[in-house]
């Protein structure tokens, strides 16, 4: 079987130019962890996902500290969520974005989504365009029917 | 793209230079070709810095190709027992991240009852000094760089001074200890001294120049100081504070700094030990880590692999091995010798006049190179000086505290700093300019590298201390 087959072809995308706070809310609304971004040609862009609003309000060196517990919201995260009104989708999204062709079997984009840790791959064509996405529940429900 | 040509063509020429150069001062074409190629390693590293491991890998593979060293002989020279330690400490550094020792550790600036200027000041010097001599300045200076983001966030006040505080404060400190700085590790395994030798010369040289260091950046960042005063009469607020970072001293991080404990008990007493066990010179020095780090990817085998795979900076480790392993065909092929009896003849064949050499090459070198660099390539110079008869163990004390000290004199003179000043941009959009540090980084590099002369050439000559 083929993703394309499994896909959802209506694919809310954002703009490069979208305000984060506005892309934010949408996630919230559709109750989704992430979107792609497209330019204005529908060229697949970026991935913007609540993992990159959390990068943008938690300091850079997070990962470098291991265990460093704040009891409070300090000060630094309260001044980035303030700047966080001002930023666009485009500063914030991941540039490098795990895609796969209509034709990819069902099998190859679970395996990618395990080896490359993703919950949603958008599907794309020979130019890029988006043409829908996948996500992990998809896949899953697509394997276990047999 | 023409920025790239450039920087080509200037290591190009700097290294054929080089070859032809030292042709031309006596040294054959086996030593004058080793020491081109090891001359366009360090500027590929200079020049290209992100490639520095490839430009280590293609010196080293050019080596071998130019027969400059056999490679038997170049495997031997990589310092594998260096390398050891160093992936061990980078384990046991990754536990104690993982446990919260150095959340702790620069929690307690934020337990200071009646926090002031100075006295905020005075601890992140002496935080940053001590925590640089147990482990490795990268990993000490993120924890005092995240500690201070926090505390002038709360406070409000440009956090800048206080972060170049740390830095200096960073370097000096590593020099004390034989853990602070690879370099501190590399100059022990090859000049055969112990952690107490270090106790006896470099940590107290290191302890009064973190003394005078505080004292030149009270007077320097005075106006600093007392704006972080008046922000803090303003907001009175030490209870807050108290809680902003707090990681309890539970079970998990007490058994952790137990293990650290142990490690430092066999690293301090290691001469004590391999004397009473017959073992070979520094044996227990190189292997307290890794048996630490062996305890604990079986206390922790859940997390071994992570420990092993993230926690170990294998780029880093790599380009050392190769780089200790260049700068050690130079001793080779005989090229250092040459080099030995050269500046032995500038130095008028006087052991000062040497010291001094060594002290303040490997200073202004360290100002602008990486000191992993400087020392790896005065090493084989030190040892054939043994070799002529000029040998001291006080130079090996200058090329260590010079290294150190040195990167204090500009932004890019150590990883700490460039480390530091990374993350203040990215963090707060701060760039520092060469000019900045530049001032403060050179007063206290010279001082202390004065204060280095002076001890050491008291300790040289008057053999009391």
């Amino acid at each position: 079987m083929k993703i394309n087959e499994i896909m959802t072809k209506e694919v809310k995308t954002l703009l490069p130019d979208t305000p984060a706070v506005e892309a934010l809310k949408r996630l919230f609304e559709n109750r989704i962890s992430g979107l792609p971004v497209v330019d204005a040609q529908g060229k697949l862009v970026g991935m913007f996902t609540e993992k990159d609003i959390l990068r943008a309000i938690l300091p850079s060196y997070v990962s470098q500290v291991g265990r460093f517990v704040y009891e409070n919201s300090p000060k630094t995260i309260k001044c980035k969520i303030a700047k966080l009104a001002e930023a666009k989708v485009g500063e914030l999204m991941r540039k490098e974005v795990v895609k796969v062709s209509e034709e990819a079997p069902v099998c190859e984009v679970a395996h990618i989504m395990l080896t490359q840790n993703v919950r949603r791959v958008p599907v794309v064509d020979a130019d890029d365009r988006v043409k829908g996405i996948v996500a992990r529940s998809d896949v899953l429900d697509q394997l276990l029917k047999g | 793209m023409k920025k790239i040509v450039l920087k080509f063509g200037g290591l190009f020429f700097v290294s054929v230079a080089s070859g032809f150069l030292s042709y031309a001062c006596g040294l054959n074409t086996h030593q004058a070709l080793s020491l081109a190629i090891f001359v366009a390693s360090i500027m590929g590293t200079l020049f290209f810095w992100e490639f520095r491991l490839s430009f280590a890998f293609l010196g080293s593979g050019l080596l071998l190709i130019a027969k400059a060293i056999d490679l038997d002989s170049f495997l031997k020279l990589t310092s594998l027992d260096v390398i050891l330690f160093l992936a061990g400490m980078m384990i046991v550094v990754s536990l104690l991240k993982d446990a919260g020792f150095f959340a702790w550790l620069v929690a307690l600036i934020l337990r200071a009852r009646n926090l002031s200027g100075k006295k905020f000041t005075f601890l992140v010097m002496v935080i940053s000094g001590l925590l640089a001599c147990a482990v490795d300045e990268v990993t000490s200076i993120i924890f005092m760089v995240a500690a201070i983001l926090e505390i002038c966030d709360y406070y409000e006040v440009t956090p800048t001074p206080f972060i170049i505080i740390s830095v200096l404060a960073t370097n000096i400190g590593s020099a004390a200890t034989v853990m602070g700085n690879p370099i501190g590790i590399l100059i022990a395994t090859k000049a055969s001294l112990s952690f107490e030798d270090f106790l006896l010369t470099p940590f107290p040289i290191a302890l009064i120049a973190l003394l005078i260091t505080i004292l030149i950046v009270f007077r320097w960042y005075r106006r600093a100081i007392a704006e972080f005063d008046r922000h803090i009469e303003e907001m009175k607020a030490d209870d807050i504070l108290l809680k902003l970072i707090s990681v309890p001293m539970d079970r998990h991080l007490k058994t952790s700094l137990s293990v650290f404990g142990a490690m430092m008990v066999l690293i301090v007493l290691h001469r004590r030990l391999e004397l009473l066990l017959g073992l070979t010179e520094n044996t227990i020095l190189l292997i307290a880590p890794m048996i630490t780090a062996g305890v604990i990817m079986v206390w922790k085998r859940h997390k071994a692999r992570e420990y092993v795979e993230r926690g170990i900076e294998w780029w880093t480790l790599l380009f050392f091995m190769l780089l200790f392993a260049q700068a050690g065909t130079l001793r080779h092929t005989g090229a250092t010798d040459v080099f030995a009896r050269l500046f032995a003849d500038f130095a008028r064949n006087n052991s000062g006049g040497l010291l001094a050499l060594v002290l303040w090459s490997s200073s202004i070198g360290s100002s602008v190179l990486d000191n992993v660099i400087v020392v790896v390539t005065y090493v084989p110079i030190i040892k054939s000086f043994f070799a002529l008869g000029y040998g001291s163990q006080a130079f090996w004390w200058a090329l260590l505290l010079g290294g150190c000290f040195g990167g204090n004199i500009t932004l890019i003179g150590s990883t700490a700093n460039i480390v530091a000043i990374g993350l203040l941009e990215k963090e707060k959009n701060i760039r520092v300019r060469f000019r900045d540090w530049f001032g403060i980084g050179l007063t206290v590099g010279l001082v202390t590298t004065l204060v280095a002369w002076a001890l050491l050439l008291l300790k040289n000559y008057c053999c009391t201390f």
